[in-house]
């Protein structure tokens, strides 16, 4: 198959947490879609139209993505890590449980896209300040909380608390 | 910070014994328990109403009209029925044929109003559906919609309510006038106190916009159809079924039971999951006709577009009286509200604000000249603070600019016009009781937090930075637990009155118990808290109880008005589950008083036990010994006792009736308090207002879970600073909204939120069964003291009033250049 | 909210991108797609054919010309922007900047190249990079061609970037003797700017562009004029932006009126213009 002609849609070939996956898309299918009603991982959400809520956030290649923002086909060939993948066998993460400690759920809509982007940053960087963690929550937006316990939940994980 | 909760509350000169469960003290009540819902949401394993899959469903796109006003000349489908993969359509003709117009809520003209799920012959809003499409994807749905051919005849447009109060143009022929409701509420003597005034300030205008609480979530459902029974199921995310149902089952020409709806975790509500009775019924004639079941999930787009702002409404004519020493004696004022094209819920906006007719003050002479017309624009429905948030906006406002034009101060202003402690249950000019609380020691608490004692010197500290800063208290009331008979004011046909919620409570064969909720929580920790509460009557710990998510109509655990909204649970969604565990506690001692051979008096519940007070450790049946005596091996029990454990109650808040002549009556149960105070500092070069300083103060009573409550409190400041500083919907002049996505109609983010310092007391609620008011809405107070805040900053450079609720950079900077035009809008007239 | 039917390519090389283009009437370049997708979701534009960039490793890279111009690649993300040495040591008020951009999800995929590419009046780097000079590479299928900011940006969604063609690095001169400055104000912290401006202070005096007021970025002529003396007291440079506003035709909408974008265009002149001055390491 010449890869580099144009065509209405393409096999990709994606490892989804750690699980590697072969998958006919069409070409104008978003990664937010492939990932929600291809593979049935409903925790990643959509909130908006415009790229603005960061509901949709995932991991591309270690990298926090809006997930709504991308074409399934651009992710061809990569590694994508979505909330599901965070906790195994049910044991939460000391972001998760950070989290229910601190309250920063209320709907938990937003939830994933929380965690990822939280998760990220964490990743580069273990103890962030507040400031930091605001940034690095920018592109999320929550309807319920404030972002107050939101932040607490982010800064007591790099506090080892 | 926290008034321990004591026993009695004084009632002017009379104690009244609250009714406190036996364990309140040590119990489970008014402990912070992290929230049982968090496990599965922070694994996205949540199950949100778009998570549901169904073997052959269709997903549906709505086609909607791009004008604000039009007569629809033609639809034609046959081109989007022509792709594969197109499962079929459905435009308002067929609406027309096969339902009836939902009802309406007013009086006429407005009762005359035919609102049916699709536009039927006229669009009256930019983006009104006016057909839909299923296909069997997400985007051939879409691809479907756009090869739909509308032929619209556009008409007139109207974006202002006065211009719509003209009828020039009518929306409704059918009511043949665009006024929905008005009416006069008069209570006191208002123009014998502004005779007797010693000042009169006059203000001419001020204005309320539109914003909405846009959950992150969009509204939606999946709707399945069972051709042998004739019932739907909506797997969904509305808020208020009873509700919904009451408005869908006869516009479908069924019966309510026929309605199964089903909701499980929702991503927010706050009011703009109420009114999705239209699209619904689309959904449901779909599901009938197509033979399958069909999916609908709202745009963004769309949410802001079509489904619902919160009020917009107009004060005018505003008239108060002040004495000498800056007592405050009445006011009249004259409002106009915008409902959008439908009025729908609506109507009841225009009575609700009366629960808190003089807002926290004690004034006794108020007139309220209200009138509300329709517009080509959004319809309306409750959002967070629902027409009382508009109405305590407008008495801050008055407080403030009276305080600005008098030269007085705002705290001492309101110290001394705000209702006394000592006078809770106050009772408000129209028969409302305000049940408790102390708004000057909340106040006290606001202002400690902030500092106000150093706001001089941050004031020229600002200045000498070339900032303006500006401090502003916003005292505001959480009204909650509706008495529905206040309809009877907005239309005495309405056969609504009192309030009442579900739950059930029962202890199966191994022990468990199991709660089901008539509630719809969409973020607020209900299985939490029911838990909480249950744990606490049953004795034993929450994790034994199982709430179960969400509702569904076939738990039978719900009432008419069951739902999620207008800050009630903690007394209704509460008193639901107390009464219902209640029962099955009797129910449980007296079975195991039968077993254990004992007086009843002798067994208590605790440990998760019932056993012989200080009786001999084997006189003691774990729950599980109960639940399969009934479940399984109740023989020996005698013929006359029959213990179900297994009980549905039915909390039914108790009010005085409603005088519809007077327009007096007790219109809700609890009021929580909430003051919130800013300082804000203005770059007066650009308008751009930088919160540097916040703090709010909420008394909602006995709190149950003080985290839940931190919560919300936050959640309600955050709603209320985008509304002050970014979250506008604006029209252009031929109806198209201008800002329909989260670029142009910005709403906060992290790095937007100012420091927020929240503090607490607890006033014990005379009145709920817990001793908790309801709360959550939170009442506005950010919008209130944004606003006053502005105009303390904009004292120093022109005095500009501020008129509006919503002020981006742009328009302060309009303030800062030109105050003169906003000062123009009052006057004061002293003797 | 849900895309036309589109294909989709994914070259390999430069050379193959810029054959697809060419063959291709109604083909787009796919950098980063913060912008496109969205135009896309929106079916307010819908190109046929896709050609994916993302495998042209070439166009990601940052570094240094043989004359010490920095030269970014066309595909260097904003993230990788904040992140480079070679641009904190050459040029930071780049990532200054690209740090202010929407938020991390958009900086980890958003380009340079299609930042400059859209050429919206209201993207960030558009009238940075007219003030700092910067030049553009453009390859087409005949060869490259090099041409400066002014003739890069010709108006809203249009550059010199002509079909069939692709840019591929953006060159910026290192910092020597000058400094920068940008303000402006945004709906919202690190949102879209309303009015922007950015300038930059040279023992050659001040190169001062506004954006968001025009289709494309406006030098501030006159300003400069004014400023070639050298004096930038804070006096020198208000007086120096008195009339800035009013020679300008911006537009009105629901984040302002066009008096209000003249007079945070002033405003924004004045503020960029002392911050790149009181930068300037003399």
């Amino acid at each position: 198959m010449d890869v580099t002609a144009p065509a209405r849609s393409r096999t990709i070939a994606v490892d989804v947490n750690g699980e590697a996956i072969e998958y006919e898309v069409p070409a104008r299918r978003l990664l937010v879609h492939f990932i929600r009603d291809d593979l049935g991982l409903t925790g990643t959400h959509v909130g908006c139209d415009t790229g603005n809520c960061g509901a949709c956030t995932v991991h591309v290649d270690g990298a926090a993505v809006k997930s709504c923002m991308l074409l399934a086909v651009q992710a061809d060939g990569t590694r994508i890590a979505t909330v599901e993948g965070l906790s195994s066998e049910g044991e939460l993460t000391a972001l998760q449980r950070s989290f229910n400690e601190h309250h920063a759920l209320q709907c938990g809509y937003c939830t994933p896209g929380m965690l990822m982007s939280a998760t990220a940053l964490l990743e580069q960087n273990p103890h962030p300040s507040e400031d930091e963690v605001r940034i690095a929550l920018q592109g999320n937006i929550c309807r319920c909380t404030g972002y107050v316990n939101i932040v607490e939940a982010v800064v007591a994980v790099g506090e080892g608390a | 910070m926290t008034n321990v909760p004591s026993d009695t509350v004084s009632q002017g000169s009379t104690a009244v014994e609250i009714e406190k469960s036996p364990v309140l003290e040590k119990g489970y009540i008014g402990q912070s328990i992290p929230r049982r819902e968090d496990k599965r949401l922070v694994q996205g394993l949540g199950t949100f109403f778009d998570d549901v899959r169904r073997h052959g469903m269709g997903y549906v796109h709505f086609v909607r009209s791009p004008y604000a006003h039009a007569k629809i000349i033609s639809i034609d489908v046959s081109r989007a029925l022509e792709l594969d993969g197109v499962y079929g359509t459905i435009t308002g003709d067929e609406v027309a044929i096969h339902t009836d117009p939902f009802f309406e809520m007013s009086v006429e003209p407005g009762a005359n109003i035919k609102d049916y799920a699709l536009a039927v012959g006229r669009v009256r809003h930019s983006g009104e559906p006016v057909a839909a499409v299923c296909a069997a994807t997400r985007e051939l749905a879409r691809d479907a919609a756009d090869l739909v051919e509308v032929e619209y005849d556009p008409l007139p447009v109207l974006v202002d309510a006065g211009e719509s109060l003209k009828d020039e143009t009518v929306l409704h022929d059918d009511a043949g006038s665009n006024t929905v409701w008005s009416g006069v509420f008069d209570w006191g003597d208002v123009d014998q106190a502004l005779a007797e005034a010693d000042h009169v300030v006059k203000i001419e205008r001020l204005h309320f916009h539109r914003f909405s609480s846009t959950p992150l979530e969009c509204a939606g459902a999946l709707v399945e159809y069972d051709k042998g029974t004739a019932e739907w199921t909506l797997h969904c995310n509305h808020q208020m079924p009873g509700v919904g149902a009451i408005w869908m089952a006869p516009a479908l020409r069924t019966g309510i039971d026929k309605l199964r709806f089903v909701t499980q975790d929702i991503g927010g509500g706050f009011g703009n999951k109420i009114c999705l009775h239209p699209q619904y019924v689309v959904l449901c004639l779909l599901a009938r006709k197509l033979g399958r079941p069909v999916q609908w999930t709202e745009w963004r787009t769309d949410q802001h577009t079509a489904n619902a702002h919160g009020n917009e409404r107009t004060f005018m004519d505003i008239e108060v009286g002040v004495m000498a020493d800056g007592t405050m004696t009445g006011f009249k004022v004259k409002a106009l509200d915008d409902c959008g094209a439908f009025p729908r819920y609506e109507p009841l906006g225009c009575i609700i604000w009366a629960q808190v007719t003089p807002g926290m003050y004690g004034w006794r002479n108020i007139r309220v000249d209200f009138t509300q017309v329709c517009t080509n624009k959004s319809p309306v429905s409750p959002n967070r603070g629902y027409s009382r948030m508009q109405h305590l906006w407008l008495t801050e406002r008055i407080i403030d600019i009276v305080a600005t034009e008098l030269d007085l101060d705002p705290v001492e202003i309101r110290k001394k016009n705000y209702v006394k402690t000592e006078q809770m249950p106050y009772e408000t000019p129209n028969g409302c009781f305000y049940d408790s609380g102390d708004y000057a020691a909340a106040l006290d608490i606001a202002l400690e937090l902030i500092d106000h004692g150093s706001i001089e010197d941050r004031r020229k500290d600002a200045a000498a930075r070339g900032k303006l800063l500006g401090f502003g208290i916003g005292s505001t009331l959480d009204s909650g637990t509706n008495n529905f008979g206040q309809s009877t004011l907005l239309n005495p046909d309405l056969q609504f009155s009192g309030n009442n919620e579900a739950a059930s409570v029962k202890l199966d064969i191994f022990g468990e118990v199991v709660v089901t909720l008539g509630t719809v929580p969409q973020g607020q920790g209900h299985e939490t808290t029911a838990a909480q509460v249950v744990a606490d009557i049953l004795g034993c710990p929450p994790e034994q109880v199982n709430v179960r998510r969400g509702h569904d109509t076939w738990f039978n655990s719900h009432a008419g008005f069951s739902g999620t909204y207008a800050s009630q649970f903690a007394f209704t969604g509460l008193g639901a589950v107390k009464g219902a565990a209640e029962l099955v506690r009797d129910d449980m001692v007296q079975l195991a008083a039968a077993v254990l051979q004992a007086p009843v008096e002798a067994i208590e519940l605790a440990d998760g036990f019932a056993r012989i007070k200080d009786g001999p450790e084997e006189a003691a049946l774990p729950f599980m010994a109960l639940g399969a005596i009934v479940n399984a091996n109740n023989a020996f029990l005698p013929p006359d006792f029959n213990p179900t454990l297994n009980h549905r109650y039915v909390c039914r808040p108790y009010f005085g009736m409603v005088d519809t002549e007077k327009k007096t009556g007790q219109l809700t149960l609890t009021y929580a308090t909430q003051i919130h105070a800013a300082v804000v500092e203005i770059d007066p070069e650009t308008g751009v207002v930088d919160v540097v300083d916040y703090a709010a103060v909420d008394d909602c009573g006995i709190r149950i879970n003080p985290q839940i409550v931190e919560g919300q409190v936050h959640g309600a400041t955050t709603h209320a600073l985008g509304a002050a500083l970014s979250e506008e919907f604006v029209y252009d002049e031929e109806g198209t909204l201008l800002t329909s996505n989260f670029y142009d109609y910005h709403v906060p983010h992290a790095l937007d939120m100012p420091p927020l310092k929240t503090g607490s007391m607890e006033s014990p609620s005379p009145v709920a069964p817990l001793g908790a008011k309801g709360m959550g809405e939170g009442g506005g107070g950010g919008i209130h003291c944004v606003c006053a805040a502005i105009q303390d900053a904009l004292g120093a450079a022109g005095k500009a009033i501020v008129y509006t609720s919503c002020n981006p950079p742009h328009r302060v900077w309009s303030m800062l250049q030109d105050p003169e035009s906003t000062r123009a809008n009052v006057s004061v007239v002293s003797k | 909210m849900l895309l036309r039917e589109v294909d989709y390519a994914r070259p390999a090389t430069i050379e193959e991108a810029v054959s697809l283009l060419a063959a291709h009437e109604g083909a787009r370049a796919l950098a980063g797609g913060q912008t496109p997708v969205n135009v896309m979701k929106a079916r307010a534009a819908a190109p046929d054919v896709l050609v994916d960039l993302a495998d042209l490793a070439e166009l990601r890279t940052i570094g240094f010309s043989s004359d010490s111009l920095l030269e970014i690649g066309a595909m260097v993300t904003y993230t990788q922007l904040v992140g480079s040495s070679e641009v904190e040591v050459a040029r930071p008020i780049l990532a200054e900047v690209a740090a202010t951009i929407a938020d991390v999800q958009v900086r980890n995929r958003g380009t340079v190249g299609g930042n400059v590419c859209v050429s919206d009046p209201t993207n960030h780097l558009p009238p940075l990079l007219v003030v700092l000079d910067a030049s553009f590479t453009i390859r087409g299928s005949d060869g490259e061609r090099v041409v400066s900011a002014e003739e890069f940006f010709m108006g809203v969604y249009m550059t010199a970037v002509g079909e069939g063609e692709l840019l591929t690095k953006i060159s910026v001169p290192p910092a020597s003797d000058t400094g920068d400055g940008f303000s402006g104000v945004t709906i919202g912290k690190h949102g879209t700017y309303v009015v922007d401006a950015a300038a930059t202070v040279s023992s050659e005096g001040a190169r001062i562009a506004i954006g968001c007021v025009a289709a494309t970025p406006v030098r501030a002529t006159e300003m400069e004029e004014r400023l070639a003396g050298g004096d930038f007291s804070d006096d020198a440079v208000r007086e120096a932006a008195k009339g800035l506003g009013a020679s300008l035709d911006p537009p009105s909408d629901v984040h302002g009126s066009a008096d209000y974008r003249r007079s945070l265009a002033e405003t924004s002149a004045v503020r960029a213009v002392l911050q790149a001055a009181g930068r300037r390491k003399t």
